[in-house]
């Protein structure tokens, strides 16, 4: 069953197309990769799913619900029930490494008793619950990846969207922490959406790539399908 | 609560704070015997007193920013950019003039060219009435408005610098010297930055009342401020005060039309802080000498005048004696001014930021339109609306005076949230939306803790614009309740010289006090790493 769908998306930024009916449709626990050159509209689509911007026309469709749709935004963010792992990581400089999880936790209501156990399981997971108390520039670029993607989990989404998160990263760590995420992807089992410029990122963490170019998808196929077109 | 409610309920406190006093005012004026008139602009534009008024008006403002701009400039290139030995704290020092009211820069003067200064007492007394004369006048209004307005050019032009990428310098460096780089690239990048803040001098010159009032030189402003208190006169206040009304819209929407887009524009440039320094090789001493010359001359001399002529404890008790209630008052008004210029400044700088509301241009320009108004024809309005039984729980209480300092300075605050709240990645709120909080959780334990040193540094200005408020509070202040501006002002008619010195250097410390205080707890708790 389908998790999200987009129903011929267009969105236009001063009268500039960003992206053109784009469609697509993801299923539960799946992990897709869209792929694309810079300003190709692939960031658009991860805020158009998240609810950042609302399309210009088109649906966006999240659970059978119609989240956005025709310039309107129908349901927040904060109501999407998504976790996101941002570019830039957007970590929240003046809160420590628990209070960047808790915050989520405090603004679902969720029991103190909970949080004290939900916290420190995440850290575990992450391997990071020696640096509950640090604040996020006392980490190294690898640690602070980990606390990001341990955010975006921590109040168990249905849909994990990653934005570009590991560009910024050495090759090394790259490799490794894309085999993290592959690892929590199959014990959790979120469906994921990842966005990158990067081939061999796409082809290692997408089961499912979509192709972009100049904001309309031009190819989608599976991960072996698209190599196979790019060899 | 929703937050497009929350935020036009902000927006109807603004307009009714700042906006509603004027458009009363001027709908009062046309208002004779109930029906519509507009005797009181024909009475007004028919004397030749209007004419003066005007010639002396833009002559005045015209020269401050003139001179401003052109000594402002190069100080700001020469603290911003080279080698200058001390020059952060020769821009400390230049600012200072800018924190206390002018017409306390104007007795300071007054102390020393005057016919009984100090330099009649060094000179002769022939040479203090030549003096003297001149600074009862256009020249002197100039010469203390040139030193107050000073640092909004060099401030504003350190600040533009910084927008400037790095890079573009560099590339022009590889064909020519600094001179060239300067002229052909840097100058006009900031030009757009540079012609705000000269309209911005040019419009608080014309707005400025104390000065010209001390120093007997007919302006707008003072004619309205004595037609309104002198003689009671509304329409003839109003009257006089229509044109810097008009004047200052019509300069401002030109402001907006060519030049706002391009401010916008400026925005920290990534690596601004490093960009390369000049080096001034052999003309470092020469450089240094006249900054030293010319910070002696418009700021430490004038300082020491008022220290040299309160050289006594008694003195000193006298003033605390006679005006310490005032202090105390000036003190507490500012701290609570300062804080609700913080929390409206907040969330309408937060309202710019986000654009949310597509009249957020509006709000911005009506703010800073506030502020360049002269502080008399805000205080004019906010008695003409609040004045009435039915609200005398605001208009015979100091809650006018907050009124005041929120109609006429919101636009510091603002500005300052806007500009703090640029260089917080948008993905810090949007992290926290996607974490399921709400707008005003986010606004809260998000935006505004990552935005502190701003809302720091804003309740800081805002403190010191209200302590050296008299415009306003001149006009609104409740009986006992006058604030130190307005009591020194009022005690130079009939106080000693040694009086009002010490008066003024009281005035000069509870400014620049709580900024002393304040840098060094931030340097200590590394809030201004």
């Amino acid at each position: 069953m389908s998790i999200i769908e987009f129903k011929n998306v267009s969105k236009y930024y001063n009268d500039t197309p960003v992206i053109q009916n784009f469609s697509m449709k993801m299923d539960s626990g799946e992990r897709v990769a869209i792929l694309g050159p810079s300003g190709c509209g692939k960031t658009t689509v991860l805020r158009l799913l998240a609810g950042f911007t609302s399309p210009d026309s088109g649906e966006i469709i999240i659970n059978n619900q119609i989240v956005a749709a025709e310039g309107k935004i129908i349901k927040e963010p904060e109501e999407r029930n998504l976790g996101m792992v941002f570019q830039d990581l957007a970590l929240w400089p003046h809160l420590s490494v628990k209070g960047n999880l808790e915050f989520g936790l405090r603004a679902k209501r969720v029991q103190k008793i909970k949080r004290e156990k939900y916290i420190p399981e995440m850290l575990k997971l992450m391997q990071m619950e020696k640096s509950i108390h640090a604040k996020p520039a006392e980490l190294s670029g690898g640690q602070q990846q980990r606390v990001a993607l341990a955010r975006a989990l921590i109040l168990h989404p249905e849909i994990l969207i990653m934005d570009e998160p590991l560009s910024s990263l050495d090759q090394d760590l790259n490799v490794q922490l894309r085999k993290e995420i592959l690892k929590l992807h199959n014990k959790i089992g979120f469906a994921l959406l990842y966005v990158t410029h990067d081939r061999e990122e796409a082809f290692d963490i997408g089961s499912r790539i979509i192709v972009m170019k100049d904001g309309k998808v031009e190819r989608i196929g599976s991960s072996e399908e698209i190599k196979k077109h790019f060899d | 609560m929703n937050k497009k409610v929350f935020f036009i309920f902000v927006v109807i406190c603004f307009v009714v704070i700042g906006i509603l006093p004027i458009l009363f005012m001027l709908a009062k004026s046309v208002n004779v015997d109930g029906r519509f008139s507009l005797y009181f602009y024909k009475n007004f534009m028919n004397s030749s007193r209007e004419w003066t008024l005007i010639r002396n008006s833009f002559t005045l403002s015209f020269l401050t920013t003139l001179f401003t701009t052109i000594i402002g400039l190069p100080l700001g290139i020469l603290f911003a950019k080279t080698d200058l030995p001390f020059k952060k704290l020769f821009t400390v020092l230049f600012t200072i003039p800018l924190l206390i009211p002018p017409y306390i820069t104007a007795i300071s003067w007054f102390d020393l060219l005057g016919r009984e200064g100090l330099l009649s007492k060094i000179l002769n007394p022939a040479t203090a009435e030549i003096t003297s004369k001149w600074l009862f006048g256009l020249p002197g209004c100039v010469l203390i408005l040139f030193s107050t307005f000073l640092p909004v050019i060099i401030l504003l032009t350190i600040t533009f610098l910084k927008t400037i990428n790095p890079r573009l310098e560099e590339a022009g460096k590889l064909v020519s010297g600094w001179p060239g780089v300067l002229k052909g690239i840097t100058i006009p990048l900031i030009m757009p930055g540079l012609l705000l803040a000269s309209i911005l001098v040019f419009l608080l010159t014309l707005g400025e009342f104390g000065v010209p009032t001390f120093l007997r030189y007919d302006v707008f402003p003072v004619e309205s401020f004595t037609q309104f208190s002198a003689f009671y006169n509304f329409g003839a206040a109003t009257a006089a005060a229509a044109p810097l009304v008009i004047i200052t819209f019509i300069v401002l929407v030109i402001e907006r039309i060519f030049l706002r887009e391009k401010t916008y524009q400026l925005h920290p440039a990534v690596g601004g802080d490093k960009s390369s320094k000049i080096n001034l090789g052999a003309y470092r001493k020469w450089f240094l000498i006249i900054v030293i010359l010319l910070c002696f001359c418009i700021i430490i001399l004038p300082f020491f005048v008022l220290l040299f002529h309160s050289l006594s404890v008694d003195v000193y008790k006298e003033a605390l004696s006679r005006a310490g209630d005032s202090l105390f008052r000036s003190v507490a008004y500012a701290a609570v001014g300062a804080s609700a210029l913080s929390v409206l400044g907040f969330f309408l700088g937060y309202l710019i930021h986000s654009k949310t509301f597509r009249f957020w241009r509006a709000v911005d320009s009506l703010t800073i339109f506030l502020f360049a108004l002269s502080g008399t024809i805000i205080g004019i309005g906010l008695i003409n609306l609040w004045n009435r039984s039915a609200t005398n729980f605001i208009y015979a209480t100091p809650l006018i005076i907050i009124f005041g300092y929120l109609a006429q300075y919101t636009a510091l605050t603002s500005r300052i949230t806007v500009s703090t709240l640029a260089q917080i990645p948008s993905s810090m709120e949007e992290a926290a939306q996607v974490s399921g909080a709400k707008w005003m959780r986010r606004i809260t334990l998000i935006t505004a803790p990552m935005a502190k040193r701003g809302l720091i540094a804003g309740w800081l200005v805002g403190y010191i614009f209200c302590l050296r408020d008299m415009g306003v509070t001149m006009l609104v202040y409740p009986p006992g309740h006058d604030t130190l501006p307005v009591r020194i002002f009022t005690l130079m008619a009939n106080g000693s010289t040694e009086l009002i010195a010490a008066l003024c250097v009281i005035m000069i410390i509870a400014t620049l006090l709580p900024l002393g205080i304040g840098g060094i707890l931030f340097k200590l708790r590394g809030f201004l790493k």
